[in-house]
């Protein structure tokens, strides 16, 4: 009984881990296959990353996962910085098991805070894909657009602040500015 | 003035892609941080006096310190005062990216970078080279336009020679200072369609190469057309001719060819 519990336990600590499962990501800024390379490779590097599927073309990249591990965000924006490019558009599949979810308001999956605008109030389940709206994730004008979907300065900062102590976050957690 | 620029920057995005891995100057962009490159130039330039082809071998390592930083460190040697290829001395190059304005298809990025060489040859000329020449230091800014995948390219630099150690500078004080200023245009020939890194990319560049000596005014001007292949998006193989259309301020080996072969390893480290 007690190794049946431990098993199950393991099994679902590996799915909640598992809960994203690919990112999309646009860079601007290049035309050159060189320059898609560097970022091809500057992603390579991360110990989390485990397949980069790049499109030259449109300058996407689509990355994978080794299991269990601790997926970044910020580490795959600043990857694509670091080879001296921007984001300009950041995606991720996720899957979701009945979240409830408000827009304008922040809910917590799998570890991550996700704040989350412009949405209709609903409940997510199975597999969707969220695009990410933080500063750096879209091109700059975008960001400055996105502006009226919230009032909250955790927009700007990227981090809970007292605007969301409602939600029970400390103060300083990262906050994934998101949409459907 | 303004409606011939937009017609020439409307013309040019005709062409479609572009590239501004330039031959002869470098763009306002940045290698990645954490990429090593490692390059072989060489230069066989005609001297005007002997008449023979003086080669210049410069290897260079160039590295991306961080996003907005980069470094290169380059040797010289060469056989223009002898028959064998001796060292005569090396440089440092800074680039710092002061800012960057990105779309998904274009940018338009502005670097400041400042150069220090120091070199024992004899010094044959008034104009200032410090690519293998000339003792001293250079800086400037950089402003690089990518537009519908055309790039475009100026910069300006000041420059101030020095002694090349116990070989003086012997063409007047005022004249050890001068002025650099470049304009370059590249384009993408092929591949029409990219469809992954194995495809070899050839780019054609057409640059002008111009300098004025502050204390005369005196100044030269090339241009300078290339052909670069690029290997495995990680190997670059570029071949360039600049030939001088202004030459009131002396060189004595002013035209020639570059070859060069360059290396990048990315995530170095």
């Amino acid at each position: 009984m007690k190794k049946l519990l431990i098993i199950m336990i393991s099994l679902l600590s590996v799915s909640t881990q598992a809960q994203i499962t690919k990112v999309s990501l646009q860079a601007s800024g290049l035309t050159c296959s060189m320059c898609s390379n560097a970022i091809n490779k500057s992603l390579k590097s991360l110990d989390f990353v485990d397949k980069v599927e790049a499109n030259v073309k449109n300058s996407t990249f689509d990355i994978s996962f080794k299991p269990g591990s601790k997926i970044d965000f910020d580490k795959l924006k600043k990857k694509v910085e670091d080879a001296g490019f921007f984001v300009a558009r950041f995606t991720a599949s996720m899957h979701f098991n009945e979240v409830v979810l408000q827009n304008d308001n922040h809910v917590t999956v799998d570890g991550n805070v996700f704040h989350f605008l412009n949405v209709k109030d609903q409940v997510l389940d199975g597999d969707r894909t969220i695009v990410l709206l933080d500063k750096g994730f879209v091109p700059a004008k975008e960001y400055k657009k996105n502006n009226r979907f919230t009032l909250m300065e955790c927009y700007k900062t990227g981090v809970a602040g007292s605007c969301c102590s409602k939600a029970g976050l400390p103060e300083g957690t990262r906050i994934f500015h998101v949409t459907i | 003035m303004r409606k011939i620029f937009v017609a020439f920057f409307l013309f040019s995005a005709q062409f479609a892609r572009a590239q501004e891995l330039f031959v002869f100057t470098e763009p306002a962009s940045n290698m990645a941080a954490k990429s090593i490159g490692l390059r072989l130039n060489n230069y066989f330039m005609k001297d005007l006096h002997s008449n023979r082809i003086n080669y210049h071998l410069l290897p260079e390592v160039m590295w991306g310190v961080s996003k907005n930083i980069m470094i290169h460190a380059e040797v010289f040697l060469s056989n223009e005062d002898q028959r064998s290829l001796i060292a005569e001395g090396g440089s440092l190059y800074l680039k710092y990216r002061l800012f960057s304005i990105d779309d998904v298809h274009s940018h338009f990025r502005v670097a400041a970078f400042g150069k220090y060489s120091l070199n024992s040859s004899y010094i044959h000329q008034p104009a200032i080279d410090f690519y293998g020449h000339s003792s001293g230091y250079e800086t400037g800014v950089v402003a690089t336009q990518l537009i519908n995948k055309v790039a475009l390219s100026a910069s300006s630099s000041i420059l101030h020679a020095t002694d090349n150690g116990r070989e003086k500078f012997l063409f007047g004080n005022r004249n050890r200072n001068a002025i650099n200023y470049t304009f370059s245009i590249g384009k993408l020939m092929l591949p029409k369609e990219y469809t992954s890194y194995e495809q070899t990319n050839v780019n054609l560049m057409l640059e002008l190469l111009g300098q004025t000596t502050l204390g005369n005014g005196y100044s030269y001007m090339d241009i300078a057309p290339s052909v670069q292949f690029i290997f495995k998006s990680r190997i670059r193989l570029d071949a360039g001719y600049r030939h001088p259309f202004i030459v009131k301020l002396h060189r004595t080996a002013p035209a020639g060819a570059l070859l060069r072969l360059e290396y990048n390893i990315f995530n170095a480290y």
